[in-house]
Parts: C-alpha cells; sequence; structure tokens
C-alpha cells in the first residue's frame, strides 16, 4: 500500500506564497469586518440579544487586528479592494435581508454560512500556518464555534417559523460559498490548503449546525450540497 | 449503541445507491464531488440477540469509494474515514466497526498519528476493525465447510493466502495451534514478513499463489487488496474449497468450475432478522440475517458491554480473543455462513 505523500515544505517568504496571502489574508481580515458589522446590524434587529450579539461582534474585530497582524508579520499588504469585491455578493443579499427584517436569511448567511466557512478554513489553515499565524487561529477558531453555536441556538428555539426560510435563504446563498471557494482555489493551494478539503469540512460544520437547527439527514443532504455540483 | 462505518463498492454503486435511497444530490455526481462529500449516519440499526437482548445502533456511511484508492486520491481517502470516525464519535457511538476499506487505510496510512481532528480528540478505544471476529469466522468456515464436502482435515493442505496480514496470521495461528491439517501453505507478498510468521509458527511452508493453488485442498483467500490476480480453476484440486474472505469479495464470479467451492468467508447469519436497510445495498444475499463479522463484533462488544478496541493494531490477534469473540459470537446466536445447495 503506498504512503501518503509528504507535503513539500511552504516557503512563508517565497514571492508566490506572499503573493497568494496577499488575498487570503484580505478575505479572511474583511470577513471579520463584514461580521464585525453583520452581528452590529443584529443586534438592532433583535434588541432582546443586542447585548450578546455586541459581544460577539466585539470578538469579531479583535479576530480581524489578529489576522491584520499576521499579514504584517509576513510583510504583505492585504487585497483588500479584492476582498470587498469577493464578499459583495453575500454582502448585498444580508444587506437586503437586514432591510426587510428576515432575521433568518441574515443568521443563516452570518452565523451558519460565514462562521462555518470561518470554521472550515481555519481548520484547514492551522496545520499549514506559520508559527505566528498558527497561534493567533487557533484562538480565533475557538470563538468562531461559539458564534455558529448562537446562530444554532435561536434557529433551534425558533426551527417551525424558521424552516421555510432557511430553504430559501440556503438555495439564494450557498451557491455563493462555492463559487467564492473556486475563486481563490488556485491562491489556498499555494498555501497548502486543497479545495476539496475546504468544501468538505464546510459541508461537515454546516451539515452539523443544520442538524441541531432540527433538520433530518435527508434535508441536511439536499441543503450542504445544493449547488455543490453545478459550481 | 454501536456503529459500523461503511462505503459503497463503487462510484456506479454508489451513484445508483444514493439514486435508490432519494438523494438525488448525490446520485449523478462525480468522484471530484464524492471526495468532497461528508459522512453521513444513514441508517438506524436494532439487533435482537439470542438472549432476548435487544440494542440499537447507527450505520455511517464516510462517502469512501475504491476508485479514490485506484486514482491515487489517498489524502480524500483517508479524510473519509478520519471524518466517519469524528462523525461517529459526536453521535455518541460507543463502540464502531471499521468496515471494508476503512480498517485498511487507517492502519496502512498510519491514521493513529491524527488523533486530533478539528475541535474532537478521537477516541481510538471506541472503535474496532472487527477482524479478530472476522478471523474466527472464517476459521470456523474452514472447519464446517471442509466437513459439508467430506474433507478430512487430517489429510488437507490449506494455502493461506494474505498470511501475514492482520486476518491472515490470526488465521494461520488458529490453524496451527486449534487444527491438525497436513499442510499450511504461507503466500504474502513481503518476504521478510513471512519470514517472521513462519518463525512465530514454527512451520508453514513459504510459497507462491503459483506454486500453492494446485496443492491446497483448501484455500483462505484474505489478500487485503485486490492485486488483479487471475486464478485459473483448471489447476485447482477438486474438491477445492476456497474461501472469499478478502475484500471485496469477487472470487465467486472469477471462479466457476465444478469441483470449485466459493464460500463468502467473513460472512456470519444471525439467527433473528435484522432491522435494517444498509445490508440490502451491499448485495448481501438474505440481507435481514446476513452481514460482514465485522460489523457483528462492533454488536457483540454492544451486547457484551465491552465498549474497547477489541480488535486494533495489526497481528495482535491472538487465539484466546479469537475464542472469547467466538463465545460471544454463539452466544448471540450469530453462526458463519456455510455452502448452501450442496
Amino acid at each position: 500500500m503506498p504512503q501518503l505523500e509528504m507535503m513539500p515544505a511552504l516557503d512563508y517568504q517565497s514571492d508566490v506564497y506572499k503573493d497568494a496571502y496577499s488575498r487570503i489574508n484580505a478575505i479572511v481580515i474583511e470577513g471579520e469586518e463584514e461580521a464585525y458589522c453583520n452581528y452590529n446590524q443584529l443586534a438592532g434587529l433583535m434588541p432582546k440579544d443586542a447585548e450578546e450579539l455586541q459581544k460577539l461582534a466585539k470578538m469579531e474585530f479583535k479576530h480581524k487586528k489578529g489576522f491584520e497582524a499576521c499579514g504584517k508579520n509576513l510583510g504583505v499588504t492585504p487585497d483588500i479592494p479584492f476582498a470587498k469585491e469577493f464578499f459583495g455578493e453575500l454582502h448585498g443579499n444580508f444587506q437586503a435581508a437586514a432591510a426587510s427584517g428576515n432575521i433568518v436569511t441574515c443568521l443563516l448567511i452570518q452565523s451558519l454560512i460565514i462562521e462555518c466557512f470561518a470554521i472550515a478554513a481555519y481548520n484547514i489553515y492551522i496545520p499549514v500556518a506559520d508559527d505566528f499565524a498558527r497561534k493567533i487561529t487557533e484562538g480565533v477558531v475557538k470563538d468562531e464555534y461559539l458564534h455558529l453555536n448562537y446562530g444554532e441556538e435561536w434557529l433551534k428555539a425558533n426551527f417551525e417559523t424558521a424552516r421555510e426560510e432557511l430553504e430559501t435563504a440556503n438555495k439564494q446563498n450557498l451557491p455563493l460559498v462555492w463559487t467564492m471557494l473556486n475563486q481563490v482555489a488556485k491562491d489556498a493551494i499555494e498555501l497548502g490548503m486543497e479545495r476539496e478539503a475546504l468544501v468538505e469540512d464546510f459541508m461537515i460544520a454546516y451539515g452539523e449546525a443544520l442538524a441541531n437547527i432540527g433538520f433530518t439527514t435527508r434535508d441536511i443532504m439536499r441543503m450542504s450540497a445544493y449547488g455543490l455540483a453545478a459550481a | 449503541m454501536f456503529g459500523l462505518i461503511g462505503h459503497l463498492t463503487s462510484l456506479e454503486h454508489a451513484q445508483s445507491v444514493a439514486r435508490d435511497l432519494g438523494y438525488p444530490e448525490y446520485a449523478d455526481q462525480d468522484l471530484e464531488f464524492w471526495c468532497s462529500a461528508p459522512p453521513q449516519i444513514v441508517d438506524e440499526i436494532t439487533v435482537t440477540s439470542a438472549t432476548g437482548q435487544v440494542i440499537e445502533g447507527r450505520y455511517v456511511e464516510s462517502c469512501f469509494l475504491p476508485e479514490m484508492l485506484a486514482t491515487r486520491r489517498f489524502k480524500a481517502a483517508t479524510r473519509k474515514i478520519i471524518n466517519a470516525m469524528v462523525h461517529a464519535q459526536k453521535n455518541g457511538l460507543d463502540i464502531t466497526a471499521l468496515g471494508g476499506f476503512s480498517s485498511i487505510i487507517f492502519e496502512n496510512f498510519d491514521l493513529s498519528q491524527l488523533k486530533q481532528v478539528r475541535n474532537v480528540t478521537l477516541n481510538f478505544e471506541k472503535f474496532t476493525t472487527g477482524n479478530t471476529h472476522t478471523a474466527y469466522v472464517i476459521v470456523r468456515q474452514l472447519e464446517q465447510a471442509s466437513k459439508q464436502l467430506g474433507m478430512n482435515l487430517s489429510d488437507c493442505t490449506v494455502a493461506v493466502c494474505g498470511a501475514t496480514g492482520d486476518i491472515g496470521s490470526a488465521v494461520c495461528r488458529w490453524i496451527n495451534q486449534r487444527l491438525d491439517v497436513k499442510e499450511l501453505l504461507l503466500i504474502a507478498r513481503n518476504p521478510e514478513r513471512l519470514q517472521a510468521l513462519q518463525d512465530e509458527l514454527g512451520r508453514g511452508k513459504i510459497q507462491t499463489l503459483e506454486e500453492s493453488l494446485p496443492q491446497a485442498d483448501i484455500v483462505v483467500w484474505v489478500a487485503s487488496m485486490p492485486k488483479g490476480v487471475e486464478i485459473d480453476a483448471t489447476t485447482l484440486k477438486q474438491p477445492c474449497l476456497l474461501i472469499d474472505g478478502g475484500y471485496p469479495k469477487n472470487l465467486g464470479s472469477k471462479v466457476q468450475h465444478p469441483g470449485v467451492h466459493v464460500l463468502n468467508g467473513g460472512i456470519v447469519e444471525h439467527s433473528l432478522d435484522i432491522d435494517w436497510k444498509i445490508m440490502g445495498l451491499v448485495n448481501m444475499d438474505v440481507p435481514a440475517r446476513q452481514l460482514f463479522a465485522c460489523f457483528a463484533e462492533s454488536m457483540l462488544l454492544e451486547f457484551e458491554k465491552w465498549h474497547t478496541n477489541f480488535s486494533w493494531g495489526r497481528n495482535m490477534i491472538t487465539v484466546e480473543k479469537m475464542e472469547q469473540i467466538g463465545e460471544a459470537s454463539v452466544r448471540h446466536g450469530f453462526r458463519p455462513l456455510l455452502i448452501e445447495n450442496l
């Protein structure tokens, strides 16, 4: 039986690595910024939970600072305009949902999709990160599980009324995730992260969240793979 | 609660099962998709022992496919197994068997080093390869099916193909200590391991497959990987008992000759119907009663509340442990599959 091929050692200071890192690092920084804004906006929509949501927002802000430090540590300038465009459509969908007061859709986008995407990406990144970034990312990923849990618990408590909107919001937003993932697949490879592992980890985290909320295995298999084949 | 980690036999098979079960998102997808697919619990199982005890279990589909090995997508293959184990543990399964290629991949890629997976620390004590029960069932099949064919073991030459593997070496140990056979032929690819086995047993003739087949009255086939080996049935003795304990089981379709009896090895029949869907999908002849002995091992460990990795590591199976699991097997109503329609 053949053995697993060892990954070639990554050169964190090479131009190729730093070039890819400038986009991936920007996405992470922008993702945390997006999360910070989204939780603050949700606090306005959900006055009863405002205090907790503002606490989550603050954590996201701290994560953003941490990832900015990771870029600086490698001497990389993050390509923020690229990252803003990268999140553009998902951002637009969140804003439209917030404007119509569709809390369920907002939670699906932020607390489920963005958090699961972050959890998957950070977990895949940790084993291949430089020492400085690894420590920061390990701390961040622990927080992100808490954030995912917030959304899960709320949606679980409101499952019967939220179910239909969750299905619609899933159809509208999950295909965007696959497109976004494809957009950075090449850069991710330079950082030692494989697309299929990212997809699998995302589907695991997302599927577990859907299960906790109350969906059946059948629902989960349908919902978590939605749009993947076409992407 | 016990668990079984399984997989389907090919991409085509997986697509058709997904279609039958009503998962269109998975039905028409290519290997690329399956390489990214997460594990799922797709069956809930209730088993009643011959003693009347009732236990519950779950079937975890790992989404591993043999094509992942054939196309050298080893990382995907190993991810499937590890992620299925995490899924089993997260779902509170107390003892889970690694079925099909799962335990082979776990061993060969040395996955015991991957204990920390995301936010889960895998507890390997909650998993078993099921190989002790498989080896026990194979030796019982050897004893009982040879009798069915009117063979006298003390006149028989037995060839074990894949003798140095976990199951193969256990079968050799049993034959050595418990049976009176005329000759034991040891066949495997690695000469050092063969020598070590021969030294341990203090007997056994090391031979090539080609040399051994025409001499053997009984062939126990437990090679772990398909090798594309062709067997010329006309060169075999008649009668000849061929116990196909390998995975996947394909000797029955490869070797068809009067006087050559192919028995699916490592398969047990339960004395009562098992409430599950999944064995129908893996093409068992009697899906409500027949199952892989490795799966049955996790049921036995659950019945006995031996929530421990009873079979683990390589070449650690002793005759005493085979007897221990064998007694439990009999107690709860399992029996080795034998030759039908003689």
